[in-house]
């Protein structure tokens, strides 16, 4: 049976983000504007989603008197996405 | 990059798998400290083999340059850390491991410096009062540091799986057990010959891979 893919997850711009951060430890904001290409706008709203949801950590601190956001996955966020990518598995028969 | 795209399944799992790959590509590092320190490490053995086997002095010892290497460690050190947007869980495993290596090293050369004061007047006095020759303790310093060198370059290459520098490190404890049993000048060849191995050559692939991958990374677009 097939279950359903989670909203929030399911979204190319989150789904980049979350995707990024699986990889690494922490990221800054300019990195993963650089790497999905987003508006800043845009990435801020996604991003404050993805806060909201609990899949991910802000960080907001000043970094040579300039004012640096640093993201993190959350534990909550790596079984999300977890999950989300078996569903994928089970959609896709793999 | 726009969130409202609705993905298909199978675009979710390339998508997925694209970014990792990119955050994959931007963690590669800079050779630029391997290389410096395989250089400098070269430099100053095959000095001071010339000095042994051709007889000379230079007015200061050579391996002060491994102090000195300490101002562009630290200024790399600092570069690296302003340019780096993102931190992978490996880079504070290998920045905790290569510190330790210092440090270690650090303290090496002090307990070496401190056997030799106690022991050379020890040795002087049994050699006069016997007239054997005593214990050779110079003979043995270099399988120290190259036992140590091997530590942290074969763990990078280890967890990094990094081929080179895994090879390095094996080069290390091999010239280790060479060395004991050889001249003291040849043990100077055979650090530098682990120096150039552990992290001259894979400092310079290492760069090698940054570049092409900075290069890669301008080129493409998500």
């Amino acid at each position: 049976m097939f279950k359903d893919l989670d909203p929030i997850l399911h979204s190319q711009l989150r789904l980049a983000v979350m995707s990024l951060l699986i990889s690494v430890q922490e990221a800054e904001f300019t990195f993963l504007k650089e790497k999905t290409n987003a508006t800043a706008g845009n990435l801020s709203v996604q991003i404050q989603k993805l806060k909201d949801a609990g899949y991910i950590d802000v960080i907001k601190q000043f970094k040579d008197n300039y004012p640096q956001t640093i993201c993190r996955i959350s534990k909550k966020g790596i079984e999300a996405f977890e999950k989300y990518v078996t569903n994928l598995k089970t959609y896709l028969g793999q | 990059m726009s969130q409202e795209n609705q993905l298909t399944e199978k675009e979710s799992l390339e998508l997925i798998t694209r970014m990792i790959n990119k955050a994959k590509d931007a963690c590669h590092d800079t050779g630029i400290t391997a290389i410096m320190w395989g250089l400098v490490i070269v430099i100053c053995s095959l000095v001071r083999f010339a000095e042994l086997q051709f007889e000379f002095r230079l007015p200061f010892d050579i391996y002060m340059l491994t102090y000195v290497a300490v101002i562009p460690q630290i200024y790399f050190s600092i570069r690296e850390k302003k340019r780096r947007k993102v931190r992978t869980y490996d880079d504070r495993f290998q920045d905790g491991l290569w510190l330790a290596f210092g440090i270690s090293i650090a303290l090496l050369i002090f307990i070496v410096g401190r056997l030799y004061r106690e022991w050379d007047p020890v040795n002087d006095q049994f050699e006069t009062l016997t007239g054997t020759a005593g214990f050779k303790l110079y003979e043995y310093i270099a399988a120290f540091f190259l036992m140590l060198y091997a530590i942290p370059t074969f763990v990078t290459g280890m967890t990094m799986k990094f081929k080179p520098m895994f090879w390095g490190g094996l080069l290390c404890w091999i010239c280790c057990i060479a060395s004991l049993f050889l001249p003291v000048k040849t043990d100077m060849l055979l650090i530098a010959l682990s120096a150039a191995g552990a992290w001259l050559i894979p400092g310079i692939i290492m760069e090698r891979d940054y570049q092409r991958a900075k290069k890669h990374l301008a080129n493409t677009d998500v």
